[in-house]
């Protein structure tokens, strides 16, 4: 009997010996006590949680010296060194963690210090099923706020800037021919299928300093890490075909997507406004290879695109028509590479080769040129903590344009450019709390065209008022090189340069969303020229100048109403300028004062369709009427446009598609051309401008064929 | 007499402390979960990850409490948060047995559930990812009644939308419950659950 109450004693005296309490209080920064810590001794598995009051107690039977560790999910985790015999109880403050912060408040919309105040960030699904953007991604993001539907254009226009203020960036690598060639007053697409890219952020102003060369816009695109599976897409349009392939191996894959345009049925089916002597073609292939690294991802994408088309533009000037012909070859390559050198300092690099070719004719002159456009980059990031974190970076563009014109067969201009940027950029973003940051940034470059340094800062800051809403502000300056048609003639000019100063309201509540923003614009140094078209007579300076101020509201509801998706946007923008060869201040012809739209997506679970309603509305444009004293002191009429699409799931790998733009024919008038002398009574005869085609009808048939026979096409539209 | 009860005795605590340390602490996060403490019972899975960082099991269990959690919680805010918290444990999973079939069965179901969460926007994303890891978990292990079971029922919900017929998936629902009964887990802490539920849906089928 004695031996067993030895036992016992013994294994009591066992698990008693060496026990300690562990007990403590855990709160945030404001005292308050933070509930279900996780609060334990490193290496073992003794711990508890804090209890409703912020208290937590355990034993522990370990000893000597300790790690204790208090961890929350959205606090910075503590570690506390300590004697395990010297325990005495203690209050641990925990600090918000702004990195995972940040994170969650991302999932609900976006919060990046300082670009949060101007980004929109769209799904690519966004983009393939609005109704009327077949596809392209600029006409996409035509529904946003900021921008103005420029219909004779296709490109994007925005807050007051031209069309070419815009940068676009392919995995951070600028891409310099961003748009498919095309005649005067015919719209153009973007070069780019949605589908290839994971992300797309459209910043309207007071962008960072990793960014230049852009005085109103960056468009950022960012490819696919990783696609889902092996399989096979086929796509059967009444415009061409396409094929794609996706091929995953371990640490690599492949994805490539061809196609053929031919719109020679659609414009036999409907009534175009333009005789066409050989219908738009166009041949074109992108391909992305990626392989991942341990601590990198490599990514190389490649663009090819050939198209032509040949037709007959009534011109006010001629009695005949005038005949436009084109052939443009594209091939654009982009490596990049994203990976971390340490824990805490990540670098992006990469480069990108641009070549554009085009050989023109118009009547009987010849225009042949090409464009040849380089980028280096390389961007460090390190992070000294979840509140500080600095960007450095440089970069070099080198662009060189050549072209020749031929008058009549006779005779032969030969000119062109060439420029070789190079630019310096740093960027710090601060946390002060979860609720308060800035961005500081500078950035410097040297065009060889000026072979002066510019000094651009950049400022946000933004200020989180309560948890669905926040204030935020921008000020930046830009500087831009002369566009190549300026270039081309005259390659002495100086860079053309703004300021940007934003205020922005942003409220943001799962599956709503409403921004209001208003913004000033100064331009100085743009150009100006003499004579009717910018040419090798024309004589050219920097003294032209502008502004632009507006305001633009936007709001986004995916939760109302169940399985309905829409959103409108209202811009008002009063912009004047004295550039090109403008006689005074005015506002512009691709300024409409008033641009709105809506866009909605219904799904309709039983017909296993999603209808897409998209509704456009501008005010007159001006323009300038030679009859008239006044410049620039006529407005068009109104721009109406309504579009529909219908997705329709035949199966999990089959969906039709239908859609139409403008369905209800409205005759949009975009701006008029004057004849450049009067006719016998005085007067200039005129003729509008107007769309190609008053509809544009899509019927496609899109089937995915993969190892598992159940993902369809629908992302793909 | 005393001689047997000191043999007893001291056979006794040689069991209790041949229990290790972790399977104590498994065992206990085990018996927290199934109180229905998960906040508790997470917090011990990560105290044992941190411990045992070549061993996949306690990450798993982070997957699946909150995962599970995700599929009952109504408020959309917090289901983000489940997910990427079930996505952060599934990564340090994915890491240590990425052909697993628990551990890919486990990264379905976390897609399952973001497409749940968001159908329109989600689903023509992950359905294709889905059906790809459950052929992967297939062909690693087609007599695995989670693999069966999970498969079928997802491939269920999608034939049952496009008006399919769902016998041939009714038909591995009610196979998956023999599966599920002749199951033996590796050790006592490996997953063993989900006989219910396929009960519950195989009554459904007729």
């Amino acid at each position: 009997m004695k031996s067993i109450l030895r036992i016992f004693i013994f294994i009591l005296c066992y698990s008693t010996f060496g026990q300690t309490t562990i007990n403590g209080k855990v709160e945030d920064e404001k005292g308050r006590p933070i509930a279900a810590a996780n609060v334990f001794i490193v290496g073992t598995y003794d711990g508890a949680i804090s209890d409703e009051t912020g208290n937590f107690s355990f034993i522990t039977t370990a000893v000597g010296t300790q790690k204790l560790q208090i961890s929350f999910l959205a606090y910075e985790t503590i570690n506390y060194d300590f004697e395990i015999s010297n325990y005495q109880p203690i209050t641990f403050k925990l600090k918000e963690n702004i990195g995972n912060l940040d994170a969650v408040v991302i999932s609900a919309g976006t919060f990046k210090a300082g670009d949060n105040s101007k980004v929109t960030a769209l799904k690519p699904l966004d983009i393939v099923t609005t109704a009327g953007s077949a596809g392209n991604i600029i006409a996409a993001l035509e529904t946003l706020p900021g921008t103005q539907t420029v219909g004779e254009s296709g490109r994007l226009f925005v807050r007051g800037g031209e069309s070419d203020e815009t940068q676009t960036y392919v995995d951070g690598i600028r891409v310099a021919q961003p748009y498919g060639a095309t005649a005067n007053n015919i719209p153009t697409r973007g070069r780019f299928s949605p589908f290839l890219f994971k992300g797309i952020t459209f910043s309207t102003g007071g962008y960072s300093a990793e960014y230049g060369d852009a005085l109103s816009s960056v468009l950022l695109l960012n490819t696919i890490d990783e696609p889902e599976q092996n399989q096979t897409d086929v796509s059967i349009m009444t415009v061409g075909v396409g094929l794609g392939k996706t091929k995953k191996w371990e640490k690599s894959s492949f994805s490539v997507n061809t196609s053929y345009i031919n719109l020679a049925p659609y414009q036999l089916i409907v009534p175009q406004h333009i005789d066409w002597n050989k219908p738009v073609q166009a041949i074109s292939g992108e391909s992305v290879f990626r392989y991942k690294f341990k601590s990198g991802l490599l990514k190389i994408y490649g663009a090819f695109d050939y198209s032509t088309f040949d037709l007959n533009q009534k011109d006010i000037n001629f009695d005949e028509k005038v005949r436009f012909d084109l052939q443009n070859s594209n091939f654009y390559l982009n490596t990049s590479y994203k990976g971390n050198l340490t824990d805490y300092m990540q670098i992006q690099t990469g480069f990108s080769f641009g070549y554009s070719k085009n050989n023109i004719g118009i009547s009987d002159d010849k225009v042949a040129n090409n464009e040849r456009a380089l980028h280096y980059k390389i961007k460090l990031r390190q992070s000294f903590s979840n509140r500080f974190k600095l960007n450095i970076g440089a970069e070099m563009f080198h662009t060189n344009f050549d072209e020749k014109f031929t008058d009549f067969g006779t005779n032969t201009f030969d000119y062109g450019y060439q420029n070789n940027v190079v630019a310096f950029f740093s960027e710090a973003e601060i946390f002060l709390s979860k609720n308060v940051a800035f961005n500081l940034g500078l950035r410097s470059s040297n065009a060889s065209i000026v072979d002066e340094f510019t000094i651009e800062s950049r400022l946000s800051f933004a200020y989180k008022v309560s948890e669905n809403s926040q204030f935020s502000m921008a000020y930046g300056n830009f500087n831009q090189t002369a566009k190549p048609d300026y270039l081309k003639f005259a390659n002495h000019l100086n860079y053309e340069s703004t300021s940007h100063y934003i205020l922005n309201y942003m409220y943001n509540k799962s599956g709503k969303m409403f921004r209001a923003e208003a913004y000033f614009k100064d331009y100085d140094n743009l150009v100006k020229y003499d004579g009717t078209q910018p040419d090798y007579t024309s004589n050219y300076n920097n003294k032209g100048f502008g502004y632009s101020k507006g305001l633009d509201l936007f709001w986004r509801d995916s939760k109302t109403i169940k399985n309905l998706d829409y959103w409108i946007s209202y811009s008002f923008i009063d912009s004047e300028r004295d550039y090109k060869n403008y006689e005074s201040q005015v506002t512009p012809s691709f300024i409409a004062t008033h641009n709105f739209s809506i866009v909605t997506k219904y799904w309709l679970d039983k017909l296993k369709s999603q209808i897409g309603v998209t509704y456009s509305f501008n005010s007159g444009r001006p323009y300038d009427n030679p009859n008239a004293v006044e410049f620039m002191n006529e407005k068009t009429k109104s721009y109406n446009n309504i579009s529909l699409s219908w997705a329709y799931l035949l199966s999990q790998q089959k969906i039709l598609y239908f859609s139409v733009s403008n369905i209800t024919g409205s005759s949009n008038v975009f701006g008029y051309q004057y004849a450049n002398s009067p006719d016998l009574a005085g007067q200039f005869q005129r003729q509008a401008i107007t769309q190609t085609a008053d509809r544009f009808f899509f019927v496609g048939f899109f089937w995915t064929i993969s190892d598992n026979k159940k993902t369809n096409n629908l992302d793909n539209l | 007499m005393t001689k047997i009860i000191t043999i007893i005795a001291l056979f006794v605590a040689s069991i209790v402390s041949a229990q290790t340390q972790f399977e104590k602490g498994m065992g206990s996060a085990l018996k927290l979960w199934s109180e229905g403490k998960n906040t508790e019972a997470i917090a011990q899975f990560e105290r044992i990850a941190l411990v045992e960082k070549t061993n996949w099991l306690p990450n798993y269990y982070i997957a699946l409490i909150n995962t599970t959690q995700a599929f009952q919680e109504q408020d959309k805010i917090k289901v983000v948060a489940l997910l990427e918290a079930a996505q952060k444990a599934q990564d340090a999973c994915n890491d240590l047995a990425i052909d697993n079939p628990e551990v890919i069965v486990m990264q379905a179901m976390i897609h399952t559930a973001w497409i749940v969460y968001d159908p329109m926007t989600n689903g023509q994303k992950l359905y294709g990812d889905v059906m790809f890891l459950y052929e992967k978990a297939e062909k690693i292990a087609p007599n695995n009644p989670r693999v069966v079971f999970n498969k079928a029922s997802f491939e269920k919900g999608g034939a049952e939308y496009f008006g399919q017929d769902t016998q041939p998936m009714c038909e591995k629902i009610k196979a998956s419950i023999e599966l599920f009964a002749n199951f033996k887990p590796e050790t006592p802490f490996h997953p063993n659950w989900g006989i219910e539920r396929a009960k519950q849906e195989a009554e459904n089928c007729k």
